[in-house]
């Protein structure tokens, strides 16, 4: 009966792991989508400098959890990410009020999309 | 992960289940819980070696969540005769007393010809020749002939057989088996002796040596040029 536990155990982990993974990927990203947002509204304000500054914040936020997100998610969507980071950089530095906007409101659903791949509910398991 | 570890256990479930209902005949010698492991953990494993874009997490969750599974069921399975029952199915009468069961071969989806060729190659042409036939758990076919048509056992026949021991591997490629040498109640001094015996100066010029508990030995000599120069 031990292997039978220590197997039930096992299970136990990965059940704990996968629903803390969804958590912690759930809690990061709402974050830097939150900040994303505020960035926009300085960006609508005519703060682009502070808009510049708080979406650089995310990208090194984003930069210090890549390795997590790496070993978690499909590369393709974390590299997908990376570069949507680099067109709101862009359309930043060059004050794009439309085209930063479109990029800007891509990257947080890219980032929300991250985080509901993982969560653990009926419509991702199906 | 989430979504890998359910998926995994779904679909192990699933193709469980689908091994149960395909019958006996599609198992072969695997239980069903074994099989499907098989099935998939290969092609789980080799997703994530053959596409560097996918985490290595998402390939060692399911293989680990699967191996637990399989590991939970078999215990379960050893317990309990019930959920044995339930996994592995129960063996099948599908002659009884020289009859065939109709509702059974249905049951189990054996077709006639299908009977007849698992008889057949168990040396039965004749279906009135066999008393019982039984399809078991993991797909084969036991055999139990009538009384008049098995051959003989020494003791029906009187006669006084001698006990034969169980023959034991102690050399094989001129490697010697430590393990079965010991297991056999021998010693290094015996086979040297037994080689001696034989014109052999050590267990590098033997391809296979079988020795039995009551003496008997089996010896085969390497042929020379073949396997030179192993370490």
């Amino acid at each position: 009966m031990k292997r039978f536990w220590a197997a039930a155990a096992l299970l136990l982990i990965l059940l704990a792991g996968s629903l803390a993974n969804a958590w912690y990927s759930r809690t990061l990203t709402r974050d830097m989508e939150q900040r994303l947002t505020q960035a926009q509204e300085l960006a609508g304000a005519g703060d682009w400098e502070g808009a510049e500054r708080l979406t650089d914040q995310v990208r090194e936020d984003w930069e210090e959890h890549q390795f997590y997100f790496h070993v978690v998610i499909r590369h393709s969507d974390t590299d997908g990410v990376l570069k949507a980071f680099r067109a709101v950089q862009e359309y930043l530095e060059l004050e794009e009020p439309d085209q930063y906007h479109a990029a800007n409101a891509d990257l947080i659903a890219q980032l929300a999309l991250l985080a509901e791949m993982e969560q653990p509910s009926l419509a991702n398991v199906f | 992960m989430f979504t890998g570890l359910v998926r995994t256990v779904i679909l192990y479930i699933l193709i469980i289940a689908g091994v149960r209902l395909m019958g006996k005949r599609q198992v072969g010698e695997l239980e069903p819980s074994e099989l499907v492991l098989s099935l998939i953990i290969a092609d789980l494993a080799s997703v994530p070696m053959q596409d560097y874009g996918i985490p290595l997490l998402s390939g060692v969750v399911p293989i680990l969540t699967l191996l637990a599974l399989t590991m939970m069921l078999s215990v379960l399975t050893m317990k309990s005769v019930r959920f044995r029952a339930l996994m592995c199915g129960r063996p099948s009468v599908i002659i009884r007393k020289g009859k065939i069961d109709q509702r059974e071969m249905t049951r189990n989806r054996l077709t006639v010809d299908e009977l007849l060729e698992e008889l057949r190659g168990q040396g039965y042409h004749d279906l009135t020749a066999v008393q019982y036939a039984i399809l078991e758990t993991n797909g084969r076919l036991s055999v139990l002939p009538r009384a008049g048509q098995r051959p003989p056992t020494a003791q029906e026949m009187g006669v006084r057989a001698k006990e034969s021991g169980l023959p034991w591997v102690v050399v094989s490629d001129g490697r010697l088996l430590e393990r079965n040498l010991t297991a056999l109640g021998r010693d290094r001094a015996w086979l040297k002796q037994e080689l001696g015996r034989r014109g052999m100066r050590g267990v590098e010029e033997v391809f296979l040596l079988l020795a039995d508990e009551t003496g008997q030995v089996y010896l085969a000599p390497r042929e020379t040029g073949k396997g030179e120069g192993r370490g």
